[in-house]
């Protein structure tokens, strides 16, 4: 039986039996290689959900959609490892009970999808160990070696370029599972914090807002960067983000949901005489 | 026999309308996304895509856009009106979609206060559309009863010829005829004939997705929630859409100085409708994704008689969760039947 075809059986079993009362995973697209979020609550859809290497999505942030889990009912859904991660996450950041989440695990190594066979999240942190060993070559890529040798004002000058072709559509945040502010400081307008505009400056203001707020956060899940509708490499400065913190701290994002949020936690021995 | 344009001279005609005073526009690649921007030289062009991904609109209403300057002083408050940089140009090369799109909204742009930054820009730009011979799964204009070779809001059509060396020209609007006076002398009267038009499939039945729009039973219709429950609430779909005008004027600066500009809104945002009250009246995504179909479909067209689509298919092709227009009518089409 394919991976696909055990999921789709788990899934109507859960269904059936009330054990979840929602099931997110992916189903066919507008087009041969797209897929998108399937939301099913009924034991009869399960035939709509498709597995395979184009299930490219993290579907972890529905999770934190307003009123989803505040009936303390389970929903399942399909996470690759940064999935995992990301709910790791948002448990340590008190945003859900982990308890209440209930895995469909697979990664896709190559082409091929493989099942993670576990069900709860605290069951992954040997995935988890193993993304953290190979994440230094996560990201070798050209561009970003590129980037690297540049001088500083080379590489001002690159992401002012990049920057100058945001539009502020904001679907780079509406698209992470670690965005999940009920009011986002841009949109706090009274006053208005940060500038609406997209000139040099407002861009500016955003994009780097944005890539503080995730280091130590973001798992590298690619949504930001998939959903840029202007195709700012976005992935880049949040992998750079996530290497200083790797670095600094030995963090590595997402472990257990009991990790303390890198940034947002001191000990007394810390070696600063302040805190930021 | 037909007025053609050959490549080959295109450089020669980028040069003289430059020595005419016109900003020369068109489609190009650069910084790794596709978009309407001034060149130099015919090379910068590049009339392999299908669309470029961003639209035409920018060009007309810009994403942020100085409307004042002002200075408060003990005893006097100082504004500076900002005008639109004034100056000819010529698109060259913009999609039926985009230039259609321009032509939807001028009546909205003029209807009760005529937007002088709008209609300045319109009047001196010469929109030069060139037919579209191919498409790819998104193109959706024939189902906005358009088509490849739309000739609404162009100045001139040109139709590709099919040894892909050059165009037909087809001039429609005086604007068209005065830019294209002084390149008369490379056009060339020819036999060439131009290649067959790109084939876009039709999706859905725009009429009876506008008759199911229009009744009001529909409008709590439970499609809703379930259509937009993978939308996160992007603006995507409507900063790249040609036709969506939506803006916030916002004052940026202190107490004592700064600047009034007016800047792209989105009806996807949940602040579009905050009231200052805490109360939103749309308070959920779908009743923003509604808004959105119904605007489109059923309220623009009301007002204006046209739909606020021209169907490039930006929309669904950039949806990070392969949303859009389409899918939406296309689900509409089968609950209406």
């Amino acid at each position: 039986m394919s991976i696909e075809e055990q999921y789709r059986t788990r899934a109507k079993e859960l269904l059936s039996g009330g054990a979840v009362k929602m099931v997110i995973g992916y189903s066919k697209g507008s087009n041969a290689s797209r897929r998108r979020p399937l939301f099913i609550s009924s034991p009869d859809d399960v035939d709509r959900l498709v597995l395979d290497d184009a299930c490219i999505q993290n579907l972890s942030g529905y999770l934190v959609s307003e009123g989803l889990l505040s009936d303390e009912k389970r929903v399942a859904v399909f996470l690759r490892p940064e999935g995992i991660r990301a709910i790791n996450i948002l448990a340590a950041e008190s945003q859900l009970d982990a308890e209440q989440i209930v895995v469909f695990g697979f990664d896709v190594i190559g082409n091929e999808v493989q099942a993670l066979k576990v069900i709860h999240v605290e069951e992954f942190s040997d995935v988890i160990n193993s993304i953290k060993e190979r994440a230094p070559e996560a990201a070798e890529e050209e561009l970003f070696e590129r980037i690297e040798k540049m001088s500083p004002k080379e590489r001002f000058s690159f992401w002012q370029e990049e920057f100058s072709k945001c539009i502020k559509c904001y679907a780079c945040r509406q698209a992470c599972p670690m965005c999940y502010c009920r009011r986002c400081i841009v949109d706090s307008n009274q006053p208005q914090w940060v500038n609406t505009s997209s000139h040099t400056l407002g861009n500016f203001e955003w994009n780097i807002v944005r890539a503080f707020h995730l280091s130590g956060r973001c798992v590298e899940c690619g949504n930001c960067d998939r959903a840029c509708p202007v195709n700012i490499p976005l992935r880049l400065i949040n992998h750079r983000m996530a290497e200083e913190v790797l670095g600094a701290f030995d963090h590595f994002a997402g472990t257990s949901k009991t990790q303390e949020p890198v940034l947002a936690s001191f000990k007394k021995d810390d070696s600063e005489t302040f805190i930021l | 026999m037909t007025k053609i344009l050959f490549r080959d001279k295109l450089d020669k005609c980028v040069k003289q309308w430059k020595s005419d005073g016109l900003t020369v526009i068109g489609p190009v690649q650069r910084a790794n996304i596709s978009t309407y921007a001034a060149v130099d030289h015919a090379a910068e062009f590049d009339f392999d895509l299908v669309l470029p991904d961003r639209s035409i609109k920018d060009l007309f209403f810009p994403q942020s856009e100085p409307m004042l300057r002002y200075t408060i002083k003990k005893e006097s408050i100082n504004t500076d009106e900002c005008l639109p940089p004034s100056g000819p140009r010529i698109i060259f090369g913009a999609r039926p979609c985009d230039a259609s799109g321009m032509a939807i909204d001028d009546p909205l742009f003029g209807w009760d206060y005529k937007d002088e930054y709008w209609f300045q820009r319109r009047n001196e730009s010469v929109i030069v559309t060139i037919a579209c011979t191919k498409a790819d799964d998104f193109c959706m204009c024939t189902s906005l009863k358009m088509a490849p070779d739309s000739s609404k809001g162009s100045d001139i059509l040109l139709r590709p010829l099919a040894g892909n060396n050059g165009w037909q020209v087809e001039e429609l609007t005086d604007r068209g005829r005065e830019a294209f006076k002084t390149i008369s002398d490379l056009l060339q009267e020819s036999a060439d004939t131009a290649a067959s038009l790109a084939v876009v499939e039709k999706k859905f039945d725009l009429d009876a997705c506008v008759a199911w729009l229009q009744n009001p039973e529909n409008f709590e219709s439970r499609f809703w929630k379930e259509i937009s429950m993978r939308c996160i609430g992007c603006a995507s779909c409507t900063y790249l859409c040609p036709t969506c005008h939506c803006f916030d004027i916002q004052d940026e600066g202190d107490t004592y100085t700064g600047i009034r500009r007016k800047n792209w809104d989105s009806c996807s945002f949940a602040l579009f409708t905050m009231h200052t009250s805490g109360h939103n009246p749309r308070s959920t995504q779908s009743a923003r994704w509604r808004q959105r179909i119904m605007h489109k479909f059923n309220y623009f067209p009301g007002k204006f008689s046209v739909n606020s689509c021209s169907g490039c298919g930006r929309c669904s092709r950039q949806c990070p969760v392969d949303m859009g227009i389409t899918e939406t009518l296309q689900e509409i089409s089968t609950l209406s039947l």
